[in-house]
This record gives C-alpha cells, sequence and structure tokens, in this order.
C-alpha cells in the first residue's frame, strides 16, 4: 500500500482533468522532500498529516467556490424566489380552474369537481413551487459559476453594486395600507367559489332536506336557463376581479389607482348581481312556493323579502369595500 | 474561547501569508525550500495552503514557474516575475505603513492601560 499514491489520487481526483497531472507531479516531489532518506510509514503518515484533508487541499487548488451560491448572489437570489413562486403559483391555480370549467362535462357531481380542484390546486402549487426553486437555482449557479468579477459584495436586484440611488425605487410600505399575500389569496378563492356557484347553481343552490343520509338535495333555488343567460357579463366580472387581484399583488398596497379600481370592480360587480337577481324569472318557483309554505308568509311576500335582503348586502359590503380602499390609500 | 481566538488569529495571519510568500521568491524556490525558509523564519504556514497559494500566484502572473529536472527528483521553481516584483514592493510598503499605524494605535492603547 503506497499511501502517497492514494493521497495524491484523492487530491487529484477532485481537480479539473488538466491539471492532474502537473499538481501530482509536484504534490509528489513535495512529498518525498518532505520524508527523511530511510523513511518507514510512520514517516509518510506524519507528511500527510501536514498536508490535512485530501478534499481541503483539493479545494484550494480549485478555482469554483465549493458552494452553490455565494454571498454576492444569495440576496438577490432569496428575494427573486420570493417574488416568483407565489406569482407562478397563483398563475397555476387560475389555469388548472380555468381548465377546469373548459373540460366539465356536466356529468360529474359538483362538490366532487370542487374537491378534486383542491387536491390538484395544492398538487400544482407544490410542482410550480420545486420547479422555480430549480430552474432559479441552476440559473444562479451557472451565474457564479461564469462571473469573473471577484468582487465579495451582496449584488442588489438589478444585478448591479449597491449605491444610495437604489433607496430611491425601494417603496416604503407602510403597516396599515400594506396588502398582504393572503388577502390576495383570500379574494382569488371568493371569485373561484362564486364562480362555481353561479356555473353549478342547478347542483348546489337549493334547498337541502335532512334525509337519511346527510343532506338531500331537494330542488334547485334558481333557474339556471335565466340565470346562465348573463354568462359573458360573469365572465368580465370574473376577469376584472383575478385582474384585480393580480393588480394588488403586484403592488403590494393601498394606492389610488388600486382604490380606483377597486371601485371600478365592486361597481361592476354591484350592479351585475342587482340586475340578475332582479330578474323575475330567476327565482325557482315551486322553491319559493316551498319556501314560503314552511315560514307561512305569501310566495311574492317571500320573494321580494329574501332578493331586498341579499340586495342590501351585497351593496352595504361593496360600499365597505370601496370606502376601506380609499381609507388605506390616503394613509401616509 | 481557544476556538475564537484560534479563529480570530487564522484571519489575522491569512493576509500576509502572500506576502511572506511574495518576499522569499525573489530567488527561484520550490515547495518545500520555501516551507523550510519561512519556518527558519519564524513563520509557521498551513502546507495545504500555500502549495495552491503558489498556483494562484502563478495564475495571476506573479510568478513564473518551471520544471528542474536534472536533479535526484524533478521539482517546480517559482520565482517573482517582473509584475510580481512591482506588486510585490508596493505590498510591502502598504504593509511597513500599516503596522507602523496599528503599532501607535496599540502601544497609545498600552500606556491608557499603565496609567489605569
Amino acid at each position: 500500500m503506497n499511501l502517497t499514491e492514494i493521497y495524491i489520487q484523492e487530491v487529484t481526483r477532485r481537480l479539473p482533468e488538466k491539471n492532474r497531472d502537473d499538481i501530482a507531479l509536484e504534490l509528489r516531489s513535495t512529498i518525498e522532500d518532505m520524508l527523511p532518506d530511510d523513511y518507514n510509514e510512520h514517516d509518510v503518515k506524519e507528511a500527510l498529516e501536514k498536508l490535512g484533508n485530501p478534499a481541503a487541499l483539493a479545494s484550494g487548488y480549485r478555482d469554483q467556490p465549493m458552494h452553490l451560491i455565494g454571498p454576492r448572489y444569495f440576496d438577490v437570489y432569496l428575494s427573486l424566489l420570493k417574488m416568483i413562486i407565489p406569482i407562478a403559483a397563483v398563475i397555476a391555480v387560475i389555469s388548472m380552474i380555468a381548465e377546469y370549467f373548459i373540460s366539465f362535462g356536466g356529468e360529474e357531481a359538483v362538490m366532487n369537481a370542487v374537491l378534486n380542484m383542491m387536491g390538484e390546486g395544492i398538487w400544482r402549487i407544490i410542482e410550480v413551487g420545486i420547479h422555480v426553486f430549480f430552474w432559479l437555482t441552476v440559473v444562479f449557479v451557472i451565474l457564479e459559476r461564469t462571473d469573473k468579477g471577484k468582487e465579495q459584495h451582496p449584488l442588489s436586484a438589478s444585478l448591479k453594486k449597491w449605491t444610495p440611488e437604489d433607496l430611491k425605487t425601494v417603496i416604503y410600505i407602510p403597516k396599515k395600507k400594506a396588502i398582504t399575500k393572503l388577502e390576495v389569496f383570500g379574494y382569488l378563492m371568493w371569485t373561484a367559489i362564486w364562480a362555481t356557484f353561479y356555473f353549478y347553481a342547478n347542483h348546489l343552490l337549493g334547498i337541502y332536506k335532512d334525509g337519511g343520509e346527510g343532506l338531500e338535495f331537494v330542488m334547485p333555488a334558481l333557474n339556471q336557463n335565466v340565470l346562465l343567460h348573463y354568462w359573458p357579463i360573469v365572465i368580465v366580472v370574473i376577469a376584472l376581479e383575478i385582474g384585480l387581484a393580480l393588480y394588488k399583488l403586484l403592488k403590494g398596497q393601498w394606492t389610488k389607482k388600486v382604490a380606483i379600481f377597486n371601485t371600478i370592480v365592486e361597481l361592476f360587480a354591484t350592479v351585475v348581481f342587482i340586475v340578475i337577481v332582479s330578474n323575475p324569472n330567476l327565482m325557482n318557483q315551486e322553491s319559493i312556493a316551498y319556501m314560503s309554505n314552511l315560514f307561512t308568509t305569501s310566495t311574492k311576500q317571500f320573494e321580494i323579502w329574501l332578493i331586498g335582503g341579499i340586495i342590501i348586502i351585497f351593496v352595504v359590503s361593496a360600499a365597505i369595500s370601496i370606502f376601506d380602499g380609499f381609507r388605506k390609500a390616503r394613509i401616509r | 474561547m481557544s476556538t475564537l481566538l484560534n479563529s480570530l488569529m487564522t484571519e489575522l495571519r491569512r493576509g500576509t501569508l502572500t506576502l511572506a510568500v511574495l518576499s522569499q521568491l525573489r530567488t527561484p524556490q520550490y515547495g518545500y525550500s520555501l516551507v523550510q525558509l519561512l519556518e527558519d523564519s519564524g513563520i509557521n504556514i498551513d502546507q495545504s495552503t500555500l502549495y495552491p497559494l503558489l498556483r494562484r500566484l502563478e495564475k495571476q502572473e506573479l510568478v513564473t514557474s518551471s520544471w528542474e529536472t536534472s536533479e535526484s527528483r524533478p521539482r517546480k521553481y517559482y520565482v517573482l516575475s517582473e509584475f510580481g516584483l512591482d506588486v510585490f514592493l508596493q505590498l510591502k510598503r502598504e504593509w511597513i505603513n500599516n503596522s507602523k499605524e496599528l503599532y501607535e494605535l496599540l502601544k497609545g492603547d498600552e500606556d491608557k492601560d499603565e496609567s489605569d
């Protein structure tokens, strides 16, 4: 067993091909220099001990860093990751929901479809997260190894050296006017939920009765044909709400523009809602009769009471949202 | 305590290593002769950092190298290049100035410590 040769192999196998022979030759002669004329294994061990761990010695010879992403790029890498993952996740979920709507044939129970969507949504978010993480890391690892600048200072987001001028491009966000990502996700979730209810109202909205095994769907509350008559305008509302959510995510805080956008969306949605709800043919007459029977009121009275109540709730919540938006936008 | 002190000392010494090596390369030296030269002057150097350092200096064109095969075994000799000599002299001046300033700073401290 020639320890010297094994040691040299342990060092050179970690080095690029083209340097191996030269470094091996130099190491061999150096180790022999360190040994006395008449040496034994103990002397060899002592000499190798001085040279230290072969991995450490090899890393000294290599120019490449022994880390994936160094201090120069780490900060930019992390902030890009934090920025891209939520956006990619939102896009993935939205496109998945859209796919579902396009391919939905109506033969599947809607509740099942919703549950499937939730499961698939979580899976898509994980998948997209892994993809973003992997590719961004690959890009930065390559950047780290090709960048010839030997400066160790962390780079700013524009990949340039930091100057005080950079502070001007940073948006200062007071806590009170910040829009959290949770808020945006909640908003998108709400859009997805009501859209589902709109398109499948005949399976979801209606009168349920406590049957033998859980709730039993007795009859739909609405006239699906009348309801679906409005689909183009409803699609516009959905598009506006998704647009608003993405805009909020991008801005990260309430500004005057966000508040105005919010107002437009709320007003538009309210008008559309009132128009749809006040259509006299919307309510399923059978279900109205069923309900008024239950509450012992006249059918007409029940209908007015129900629709009026819903409209008032909707208008009030829209007004609160509009007012709140402007209030937060005005905070300095 | 002792590991912290050790790491601080290593850090303190790290920058001076290049200067020490450059100073001894006005005449051609091979790896082990350089180690001995430095050890004779009381500079204890980690050999696993020295040999890679020599290669790095060569890559930075501060030193040139040549294989000497006439002796009992082949040896790689390193010697300062013209550029390397220039850089060494500047580094040397810088170091001397720095250590003077630091010495004054530490000396002032010492006077204070004594008067306390």
